[in-house]
């Protein structure tokens, strides 16, 4: 099967771990055309039991997709809330907004 | 720099001789690393050096010098 498709495949698209937590819905997709690649996935409708913010979406680093089907699967990088709040700093480097 | 996909739908794409290839109509890239692999161009004006495929150009990624106002694409780099 071939891994290559067109990028507007993603619009849409729901994103769950591969722990099978609901993660968003890809809005955009951000990419970095110096680099040749794409940064990452601009998902709303996010869960917020899973990324603590206020704002309207959030960008998912790429190279935390595992897969892309029906789905987006990506790694689970997702604290549980209670933990969340002492590693903070680390959960925004992982997803950034 | 950061691009948001959505805001390149349908940007005019030039040559660096300043002719117009056409209008973006998606990109291709490998869902597995991420990297972006071509252009996929509704053609307005007739550029020998790319290939068609059902109706639209297909111009490598490593062509491309800006994403600007407007897409700009260099076909001297266009290995054959």
């Amino acid at each position: 099967m071939s891994m290559i498709g067109e990028i507007t495949t993603f619009f849409g698209l729901r994103v769950f771990t591969d722990e099978g937590r609901y993660v968003g819905k890809v809005e955009d997709v951000i990419l970095d055309p110096e680099g040749k690649m794409i940064k990452g996935l601009a998902v709303v409708d996010y869960n917020r039991a899973l990324i603590n913010s206020r704002a309207k979406g959030v960008i998912i680093p790429y190279r935390i997709v595992k897969a892309v089907g029906d789905i987006v699967l990506v790694r689970d990088v997702f604290r549980p809330r209670k933990i969340q709040y002492e590693v903070e700093e680390e959960t925004t480097e992982e997803v950034e907004i | 720099m950061s691009i948001p996909a959505r805001s390149l739908a349908r940007k005019t794409v030039v040559l660096t001789d300043g002719t117009i290839v056409g209008t973006l109509y998606n990109i291709t890239v490998d869902f597995k690393t991420g990297s972006i692999v071509n252009l996929l161009v509704k053609p307005q004006n007739e550029i020998p050096d790319f290939r068609m495929e059902e109706g639209l150009y297909v111009i490598p990624f490593e062509c491309v010098k800006s994403l600007r106002d407007y897409i700009v694409v260099d076909r001297r780099k266009l290995r054959r």
